[in-house]
């Protein structure tokens, strides 16, 4: 929750739209950050030529920087502008090194929040205020979700689960000393929490910007048995690297290929057609087409235009949504069946994956929704994945103090409370955990109670 | 008849562990108080097990002596056996825990309200309120006599609508032999406010001659106790509100005999009579509805929900110096009584045992909790407080906390003055009101030290001076123990200071006590001073780190505290705000920002929206 007495850091200018991003720190700490980074602080509102490093010493990027001392600035605190080069890499580098010197991640709208409250905005801004709040957090949940639903959200449930099962076992012995419980085993919690620090560890070394730029955005060929999906792919990919035969049913597990669209990686996906009376083989395929559906940024959904338009299952039709779906009509090249209305507005393209026709409309389309998908959250995924690296950094200084606590056989509460500091710091990634759910925990493993 | 045309400042119904609290903390503070019980003779009647204290209820009934209750101070005076729990732990989760004489801790507080000024007690069951303008203004009773009060404070217990399960047996009352409170009930649903069900059980009672105590292992009291009331700060001349003299205050005295408390265990034997009798168990045959604790299941729980725990280990408790009645702690359980009979006889030592009183589970109406300003006034009905058991809670030190601070309220309220508010990270009594009031509960609501986000700084010891600044605000303690504990603050600081800046043999006093408490020879005029008040120092020196800590993070959201919710604030017509949030919200309307973002489901940015929403109001205000 947002206090005033700290300083805060953000992304300012949306990420991927503009040669240059700009980060803002702002609060009462900014004059001794730039002192920190710079080595002096400058006269205010003049821009100043600077290499920035990291506090390794790294360098990270040849910046502008423009410091405003406070009344005089937006927020209305001492505050620093930093313009680096519009790669969202620099971007989230110098982010994440502002945190590691003490800022903290600025919620959504905040800087704004903090201008109205010190009284630089007039009363009449007040909702156009919470409204941007308002706009920025679903922006932002929607960047964290995204991030959740992928790998990371697993990993760190995993962590979760298992921070909560030590958390609830040490509580037990905590809470209920008078209880028949079995002997405090701190041995098994040293182990458990090496565990989850190479967890931690793991999370760390692959959390950095982008599984979205890095590793393309995740494209999800999907529609009927022999509507041509292997075809497209194929067609996209530039080379036969799909079976493609006029047998339905011809892909049974979903194979991946990088391609470059435009100015985006794309990870395309083809995927088992959807036949709703498949035998079990085919419907093993079927259900990892849900799979890869579930993780999916953009779906291209194949249609056979020569036959009657197909329904869509309802899973996918709750996740497809005309800003990240494209209703690809094949088969240009034959005669077409009379069709009905697409479930939703989808924007649509007409192609011959067999012939090359209309390949062009659809990678202007495909273009066109990466493009808009990252001005979307390009921005706030920097914010995130800023965010989400300090958090595991902190649960992973709060695990090994509390490893080191009890190696040195010092009782367990004290470690208790570095363990919870260690799980508030992962419910910054995938939400608050609840104090209920580890008493839950302890009802469930202990019997407990006279 | 209307019995006074003057209405008392405070009219307290039940006298349990909270009723007891509330009339005298109300007294205490000049209020005209009433208060008024069916059975004169069960005043502070432990229905439970005989012992007050434990795990964050000790830390908890040290915090009522801080605010001048009773609780502690009775305690002790009747206190048979003492036991300071968990210290092989740190010493902020070392609670002290207490077997009681049962009938002694009663007759004390009973004498005690005898003698308290401003307070008149009467016999009389209560079987309504009086309404007026949609505030209270005073209680019917089962006599037709009307009592009027500026203030009605219920604690009621499971009485409201109580009804015992023994089997398929069923009895109307709140315990054993007492009857049940109806039409208050209906006096509250009347008034708008919501009634839910809860149960609670407790085990059978048994005759200690009937014990076979040899294949028994005995409990013993510590060599040492620990007691609850804070006497360093108490002076000579400290009324004790029963007159006892001389060295005789104290009940228990040095080199005087604990009682001691002996254990035994469940065997296959007693599953087995369990397993083939769940049907017949009110709990398990559905004859009960009301939600029970996870934390102190009936033995039929344990055998179900544990299959594979081969025993469960029982207590047996003495009820008292002068009776033979022991408790089995830890066999609750709603069988028929001919299979608690057998169920007793599968247990050894207890082969021959003589049943007193059987088992049963309570079933009972509370009021859910978030019906309540942190004041423990009611949202619907003003005037009206609420304290112990209807609020879904269970102890008797969960109840007198709440007593004590509805009594207070109750009487700041009649008298016009602003609420006894003990914050979250003050004590754990904040934590409880605070849980209950934003949060609410759906079973029995008991304190754990797992509740308290900062235990660290709950430490028992520290109780009077976490509390410190309420107790002199609201004068509850008198003037020469506020000097004392003033003065004892002051000591406090002064070692604390001194240890941190002045050096001894490589490096401060306080590095030193960090790395090696054991090793340091203190200096000597530390050993000189109160041992309250080296324990407090030593820990404080000793976890500092720990405790800077917790003191950082209060501060971090202490400003959200602070910002007050206007009360007529229309959540549903607020641009922004997320729909779950806001209706969310408009159901339990917090009182400031920082409740508000305890609310599950309510996330930062709602409360910024809030925050800049408020301040826009605050600042077209002025
Ligand atoms: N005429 C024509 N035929 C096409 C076109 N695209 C694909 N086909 C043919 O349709 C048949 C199925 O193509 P695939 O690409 O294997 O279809 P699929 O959707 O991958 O099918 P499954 O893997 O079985 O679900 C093949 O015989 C293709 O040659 C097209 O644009 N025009
Ligand atoms: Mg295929």
């Amino acid at each position: 929750m947002s206090y005033l007495g700290d300083t805060i850091a953000a992304l300012a200018t949306p990420a991927g739209t503009s040669a240059i991003a700009v980060v803002r720190a702002s609060g009462l700490h900014a004059a001794d950050l730039v002192r920190a980074v710079f080595g002096a602080t400058p006269p205010p509102r003049l821009a100043q030529h600077a290499d920035y490093r990291d506090r390794s010493g790294a360098l990270v990027d040849d910046v502008l920087f423009t410091f405003f001392a406070g009344p005089n600035s937006f927020t209305g605190e001492d505050t620093v502008e930093i313009s680096c080069h519009g790669n969202p890499f620099i971007a989230q580098k110098i982010l994440e090194d502002l945190l590691a010197r003490g800022c903290r991640p600025a919620e959504a709208g905040e800087f704004s929040k903090r201008a109205f409250l010190n009284g630089r905005m007039d009363l009449s801004q007040a909702e156009a205020v919470m409204d941007l709040i308002h706009a920025r957090s679903e922006r932002a949940l929607a960047a964290a979700n995204q991030q959740l639903r992928g790998a990371l959200g697993r990993q760190v449930n995993q962590l979760i689960e298992l921070l909560v099962n030590i958390l609830a076992t040490i509580e037990a012995y905590v809470d209920f000393p008078d209880e028949d419980l079995p002997p405090e085993d701190l041995d098994k919690v040293q182990r458990q929490l090496d565990e989850l620090l190479a967890g931690a560890n793991r999370l760390l070394a692959t959390n950095r910007y982008g599984e979205l730029l890095r590793e393309g955005i995740k494209t999800v060929i999907l529609g009927e048995p022999n509507a041509g999906k292997s075809s497209l792919l194929n067609r996209l990919v530039g080379r036969e690297r799909a079976l493609v035969s006029p047998e339905p049913g011809t892909t049974r597990d979903y194979l991946e290929e990088r391609v470059v669209i435009g100015s985006h990686w794309l990870r395309l996906v083809d995927t088992a057609g959807l036949n709703p009376s498949a035998a079990s083989l085919e419907k093993r395929g079927i259900d990892k087409t849900f799979e890869q559906a579930a993780e999916a940024d953009l779906f291209l959904w194949v249609i056979d235009s020569t036959r009657p338009l197909p329904g869509l299952p309802e899973t996918l039709a709750a996740r497809m949504t005309p800003a990240n779906t494209i209703a690809v009509f094949n088969k240009l090249d034959l005669p077409p069946a009379p069709k009905g209305d697409l479930p939703k507005a989808f924007p649509l393209v007409h192609v011959s994956a067999l012939q090359g026709a209309g390949l062009e409309a659809l990678q202007a389309a495909v273009t066109k929704l990466a493009e808009s998908f990252h001005v979307e959250i390009g921005d706030e995924l920097i914010a995130v994945n800023a965010r989400h690296s300090l958090a595991l950094d902190q649960a992973k200084a709060a695990l090994l103090e509390a490893k080191q606590k009890l190696a040195a056989q010092e009782p367990s509460d004290l470690a208790a409370s570095d363990l919870r500091a260690a799980l508030d710091a992962f419910g910054q990634i995938s939400g608050k955990i609840d104090n209920e759910t580890i008493l839950d925990r302890l009802f469930a493993s202990f019997c407990i109670g006279k | 008849m209307i019995y006074n045309q003057k209405p008392f400042d405070v009219i307290v119904c039940g006298a349990g562990h909270a009723g007891v609290e509330a009339s005298l903390a109300a007294a205490r503070m000049g209020a005209s108080t009433l208060l008024l019980t069916g059975n004169i003779d069960t005043i502070a009647q432990m229905s439970c097990n005989p012992a007050i204290g434990g795990q964050a209820k000790g830390q908890m009934v040290r915090e009522i002596d801080a605010l001048g209750g009773e609780m502690a101070i009775n305690t002790d005076l009747t206190g048979i056996q003492f036991r300071l729990l968990n210290e092989s732990k740190g010493p902020a989760v070392q609670s002290p825990r207490a077997q009681c004489d049962k009938k002694a801790y009663q007759f004390r507080l009973k004498h005690t309200l005898e003698l308290q000024p401003n307070l008149q007690i009467f016999q009389a069951t209560v079987t309504g309120l009086i309404f007026k303008d949609g505030k209270v203004v005073g209680c019917r009773t089962n006599l037709d006599i009307d009592f009027m009060g500026q203030t009605v404070v219920i604690t009621t217990g499971t009485f409201l609508r109580g009804l015992m399960h023994v089997g398929q047996n069923k009895n109307e009352g709140g315990r054993l032999g007492d009857f049940s409170a109806k039409t208050l009930s209906g006096s509250l649903l009347e008034a708008g406010i919501e009634l839910q069900r809860l149960k609670t059980g407790t085990p059978p009672r048994i005759l200690g001659r009937s014990i076979n105590f040899s294949e028994l292992e005995e409990q013993k009291g510590d060599p040492e106790p620990t007691l609850f009331a804070f006497h360093d700060t108490r002076g000579p001349e400290d009324p004790f509100h029963v007159e006892q003299t001389g060295e005789q205050r104290i009940g228990w005295k040095p080199g005087s005999v604990q009682v001691s408390c002996w254990m035994t265990h469940t065997t296959l034997r007693s599953a087995e009579i369990v397993r083939d009798n769940l049907h017949k168990s009110a709990m398990y045959s559905g004859e009960i509805s009301g939600v029970g604790p996870r934390y102190c299941p009936s033995i039929e729980d344990k055998f179900v929900r544990f299959a594979d725990k081969p025993r469960h280990l029982l207590f047996l408790e003495p009820e008292g110096r002068n009776t033979n009645e022991y408790y089995i702690n830890g066999l609750s359980t709603s069988l028929p009584f001919d299979i608690q009979l057998e169920l007793v006889h599968s247990i050894p030592g207890l082969e021959q045992a003589q049943l007193l009183r059987p088992a049963y589970a309570v079933e009972y109406d509370f009021a859910p909790p978030t019906q309540m300003f942190p004041s423990l006034e009611s949202r619907k009905v003003e005037n009206l407080f609420l304290a112990g058991q209807i609020n879904g809670t269970s102890g008797y030190e969960e109840a007198a906390a709440q007593g004590l601070v509805a009594g207070v309220n109750a009487a700041l309220k009649a008298r016009g003055g602003p609420p006894l508010i003990i914050k979250r990270h003050e004590a754990y009594i904040g934590v409880l009101i605070d849980d209950l009031v934003t949060k609410g509960t759906t079973e029995p609501y008991r304190m754990f030290t797992s509740r308290a986000e900062h235990r660290l700084l709950f430490n028992h010891g520290s109780a009077e001076l976490r509390l410190l600044q309420h107790a002199k605000s609201h004068m509850l303690l008198n003037n020469s123990r506020l000097e004392n504990i003033f003065a004892k603050e002051k000591r406090v600081g002064y070692w604390e200071n001194r240890f941190e800046t002045s050096t001894t043999v490589g490096g401060s006093w306080a590095n030193a006590i960090r790395r090696d408490r054991e090793a340091v020879i203190l200096p000597p005029e530390f050993a000189a001073e109160a041992k309250e008040v080296r324990e407090e120092v030593l820990y404080r020196v000793a976890y500092r780190g720990y405790l800077d800590r917790e003191r950082r993070q209060i501060e971090k959201f202490k400003h959200v505290e602070k910002v007050r919710i206007p009360d007529a604030l229309d959540y549903l017509a607020i641009p922004g705000l997320r729909r779950e949030s806001a209706l969310k919200l408009h159901q339990l309307r917090p009182q400031n920002l920082g409740q508000a973002g305890r609310i599950s489901g309510v996330n930062p940015a709602d409360i910024s929206i809030l925050m800049v929403l408020i301040a826009a109001q605050n600042a077209e205000k002025s």
